[in-house]
């Protein structure tokens, strides 16, 4: 390399995969919100800024993300802090900071700083991981796992929590320990369902278990997307053509339940390839992990692509009925600028940590 | 670390790794069935239900056919009236666009009260309001000429139903009313959608009631069309999507003569009473009256509550259908039928003779029956028994009977069941008999109840259209036809034939002399109204007591009360010798039989026969 400073790291998998996924998403979204392309415009530039910000973010060497990785979750948790103390309420959540003219949804920043600053903390401890090591990295989980839940905000605390328990299996927790944590978990469901669950949680996961117990009320929007999903077809109805979704007996089309319009528009073959894309990224993202250059960037790379992963199948199993209704949108297809842009930014980091190599021989 | 503890590191990473990519893709491809049996297995389910959820579906209404006498004439007829309609969703300001369409079309405060009340819920929904009814020819002229001010209101034509002779048919027409939904004549419409319908009658959906409306109601009101509509999920329609055009429904050709029926009202003027009046060649009725009757109109296009209850509590009681369900005793008419029933049985032949003192005494009893007239008709045989109504003669000959034969035999002759075919709510009656009479008294049949039958009175009632039946089998010699209000084609006529090996065609024929002999000879008790008409007629005529005397002083006395008077009644046809229509009238409270009731059927056989 004569010109170090002019290699750009780069990842044409990962790129193509994410472009047509945008792409993709676009289209969909301008179908979904009735043609208002000033909705399709608005996350057009974020999916902009959210590309320049991935490739940026893909150049520093993977060491400055780990020594940053503290200040990075301190920083995440301070805006978390503010957004707590001075956040504007909507629908009766403060999820929302604003700087300057933008606004951001300060939860999706932990969902990165956390799994990155356990990478950083386990990655040169001995296997297994002790027993201190495992009780700081819980604290540190479900210290933010609960900030975000106190929003309340159930579905980013659950991937926050997921994210740092992914790190922490991949960096060799023992089995041991994770089925006594299983057998713990299930011991304490009642006193998480009647305690820590809100009443419109409980509801919302009764009626899962029971949707025609109320068809107008809770569950209209699980039965309205296996509709829409099901009188698609094999070829869907057309694009904008949805009777589901242009006469608005769907959802929450533009966020939570795009995958039902895609489902009725475009039908079981549109289903396929979109699934296809998101799979094609996924092992290219395990191929990353597994030939990354050192524990610190596996650990990273695997429980950023695996939270990638929890949370495109939490949203997939929500609207086509397999889990109850729980705020999650479609990665890269919903709309949403916060969630769009902690997701370049995770692959962003991904690409960092999955194409600098070391040259050093050790 | 060492080297070695790298490598493990490094292959334990991996195979956690494998692990948990593998469990996102077992949870893809979980995803991915999921779907499949959702857009695959499960399309027709969910695509139906996709279609129920956008598909709005609206009836709409169809018209009515129309209502003909037997000469074409029309009896029920669409009457184009003009409705103000307006588009709600495509007005912002109520105030304003009343303000301005106020000099245009006059408004009440109940009809803009009214439309302030629905204007929102309907600009909701896209769904079209009226604003008002029924506008008059200088209302659409104004109208007309400033319509481009009012872009989003409209004329539309509306229908009402309408007789040009709503009184005098109201009965046997009977009246349409709103109903809240048809919705069992379209089943794949559901019940809520209906209150959206597609109107054609101004006063709304519309259900025959009474009379021919009800009777043929089916056959009338042929079939809803239906406009589809694509529904929003919050119930506002988007645009039209298909729609299927109503069908008109079928026109009814009556046997009803507009002219004889006018007669009939015309010559029972504002007495209360009926007349039926049939064809002998079909069993077609002409004339099917009721009196006092009411506007078949008004009821059919929005009565007031105050003018309904009105007629409801009319002492006189409009609404009741006498020609069909008014009880009257038959009186001296039932005389024919129990002359053929003791020709018929042996009990009498025609030159039998019986001294006719002016009364009957029952030998076991010693019960005294009396003759209308004192003293009597002498010697009296069956022929002079017709022509002067000898009670005597035939108490006689009733004594002689045996009930359970003569109630048969009444029976035969149409009593005590419903003769038209297509009557709305007949009355069936019944004939009495010892059982009928021990279970409605729990007392035992004696010999008077026989004797008192003999002429007509005591427990016998029968209806006007029963009469005017009987009538036709007088006349037809036993070859009648069922009465019918609608023309029905020779093969779905049904001839119905009365015989007796006991009563042969000479009985016929001497029967037909007797009976013609009653109103053309100068000793028949109806001859009064022999001089009314050109052609020569034969009948019977009754009066029935409403209650039982012995004296005519005592009756002048009863007399004062105008309820208590007898009631006049005959039957009657012609033209003699081949009859061709036959009659029957009764006015009730209208004493003398031939004198009263006589005219009333004449004029009708003069308008049926001079067509």
């Amino acid at each position: 390399m004569n010109k170090p400073f002019k290699k750009i790291y780069f990842d044409p998998y990962i790129f193509f995969s994410l472009f047509l996924l945008s792409i993709l998403g676009l289209f969909f979204l301008f179908s979904a919100s009735n043609s208002d392309i000033s909705i399709v415009l608005k996350q057009f530039v974020y999916v902009v800024a959210g590309f320049i910000l991935m490739i940026l973010v893909s150049q520093p060497d993977p060491d400055i993300f780990r020594r940053m990785s503290g200040l990075f979750l301190i920083f995440s948790l301070v805006l978390l802090g503010i957004t707590y103390l001075f956040g504007p309420e909507i629908n009766g959540a403060q999820r929302w900071v604003r700087i300057g003219p933008l606004s951001f949804q300060s939860s999706e920043l932990l969902k990165l700083a956390v799994p990155i600053f356990l990478a950083n903390f386990l990655f040169d401890k001995k296997l297994p991981i002790q027993r201190r090591e495992i009780l700081i990295s819980l604290a540190i989980i479900f210290g933010c796992f609960f900030f975000v839940f106190r929003q309340p905000d159930l579905g980013t605390a659950l991937i926050i929590a997921c994210s740092g328990l992914l790190v922490l299996f991949l960096s060799g927790l023992s089995w041991g320990f994770i089925g006594g944590s299983l057998i713990l978990f299930i011991i304490s469901l009642p006193f998480i369902w009647n305690t820590l669950l809100q009443p419109f949680q409980r509801q919302r996961i009764a009626t899962f278990f029971n949707p025609e117990s109320d068809p107008f009320g809770a569950s209209w929007n699980i039965i309205q997307s296996k509709v829409a999903i099901g009188s698609g077809g094999l070829l869907g109805k057309g694009f904008g053509e949805g009777s589901q979704t242009q006469l608005n007996f769907l959802p929450e089309t533009e966020t939570d339940f795009i995958f039902s319009v895609i489902g009725e528009e475009f039908g079981f073959l549109g289903v396929l390839l979109l699934l296809s894309i998101y799979l094609f990224l996924l092992l290219r993202c395990f191929y990353l992990a597994l030939s990354a250059r050192d524990r610190f960037c596996r650990l990273v790379i695997g429980g950023l692509s695996l939270t990638f992963a929890v949370n495109l199948i939490i949203n997939l199993c929500m609207v086509v009925g397999l889990l109850p209704v729980v705020g999650m949108p479609l990665p890269f297809v919903s709309k949403g600028g916060s969630s769009l842009m902690s997701l370049f930014l995770a692959f962003g980091i991904i690409i960092s940590m999955g194409t600098h190599k070391k040259f050093l021989p050790q | 670390m060492i080297f070695e503890e790298r490598q493990i590191e490094k292959n334990n990473f991996s195979s956690r790794a494998t692990l948990l990519f593998s469990l996102i893709i077992l949870g893809l491809m979980t995803v991915l069935i999921k779907v499949f049996s959702l857009q695959v297995s499960g399309y027709t389910d969910y695509q139906l239900a996709a279609l129920k959820n956008k598909n709005y579906a609206v009836p709409v209404q169809s018209l009515r056919g129309e209502i003909f006498d037997r000469k074409g004439g029309v009896l029920v007829k669409n009457q184009p009236t003009f409705d103000l309609i307006t588009r709600p969703n495509l007005i912002a300001d109520i105030d304003s666009f009343l303000d301005e369409i106020e000099p245009v079309i006059f408004l009440s405060e109940a009809e803009k009260f009214r439309y302030k009340k629905l204007h929102k819920e309907k600009a909701f929904a896209n769904k079209e309001l009226v604003l008002k009814k029924d506008l008059s020819t200088e209302e659409i002229a104004r109208f007309n000429v400033k319509s481009f001010n009012f872009q989003n209101t409209f004329i539309a034509k509306r229908f009402r139903r309408i007789s040009d002779y709503p009184e005098i048919f109201s009965h046997v027409l009977g009246y349409t009313s709103r109903t809240d939904d048809d919705y069992k004549s379209m089943l794949e419409i559901p019940r809520s959608h209906w209150k959206d319908a597609e109107l054609s009658y101004a006063h709304g959906l519309i259900k025959g009631r009474t009379g021919l409306e009800e009777v043929y109601d089916e056959y009338l009101s042929g079939k809803h069309g239906q406009r589809v509509y694509e529904m929003n999920a919050n119930g506002q329609l988007v645009q039209p999507l298909s729609f299927v055009e109503p069908v008109k429904g079928s026109d009814l050709y009556t046997n009803l003569d507009i002219e004889a029926q006018k007669s009939a009202a015309k010559y029972i003027g504002n007495r209360k009473g009926a007349v039926v009046a049939i064809d002998l060649d079909s069993g077609g009725i002409n004339v099917l009256y009721s009196s006092p009757a009411y506007s078949i109109n008004k009821l059919s296009n929005g009565m007031s509550d105050i003018e309904f209850q009105d007629l409801v509590n009319d002492p006189d009681k409009p609404f009741f259908n006498r020609a069909i369900q008014g009880r009257y005793p038959p009186a001296s008419t039932i005389k024919p039928a129990i002359g053929m029933y003791g020709l018929s049985k042996n009990i009498v032949n025609w030159s039998h003779k019986i001294k006719d003192p002016g009364f009957f005494i029952v030998p076991e009893t010693g019960r005294v029956f009396r003759g209308w007239l004192k003293g009597g008709h002498g010697k009296v045989d069956m022929h002079k028994a017709f022509l002067v109504s000898s009670n005597t003669y035939f108490f006689s000959l009733a004594y002689q009977a045996d009930i359970l034969e003569l109630s048969d035999h009444l029976f035969n002759l149409g009593f005590g069941q419903k003769v038209c075919l297509d009557c709305f709510d007949e009355d069936q009656v019944f004939v009495p008999t010892p059982e009928w009479k021990y279970s409605m008294m729990n007392t035992g049949w004696v010999k008077g109840d026989t004797v008192n039958l003999g002429i007509g009175q005591g427990y016998l009632a029968t209806t006007p259209m029963q009469l005017a039946n009987y009538t036709a089998i007088l006349a037809t010699k036993g070859q009648f036809f069922e009465p019918s209000l609608v023309i029905f084609g020779n093969q779905e006529r049904s001839l119905k034939i009365w015989q007796d090996d006991g009563f042969d065609h000479s009985d016929w024929i001497k029967m037909h002399a007797a009976l013609l002999g009653v109103i053309e000879s100068d000793y028949g008790t109806a001859r009064s109204i022999r001089h009314l008409k050109e052609f020569q007629v034969a009948g019977k005529s009754g009066t029935a007591e409403l209650v039982s005397l012995d004296s005519k002083e005592a009756y002048l006395e009863v007399r004062t009360s105008e309820l208590l008077r007898d009631h006049s009644i005959i039957i009657a046809f012609g033209p003699m010798p081949n009859p061709r229509y036959a009659v029957s009238v009764v006015i009730e409270n209208g004493e003398s039989g031939g004198a009263v009731a006589g005219p009333v059927a004449i004029e009708v056989l003069k308008s049926l026969i001079n067509e």
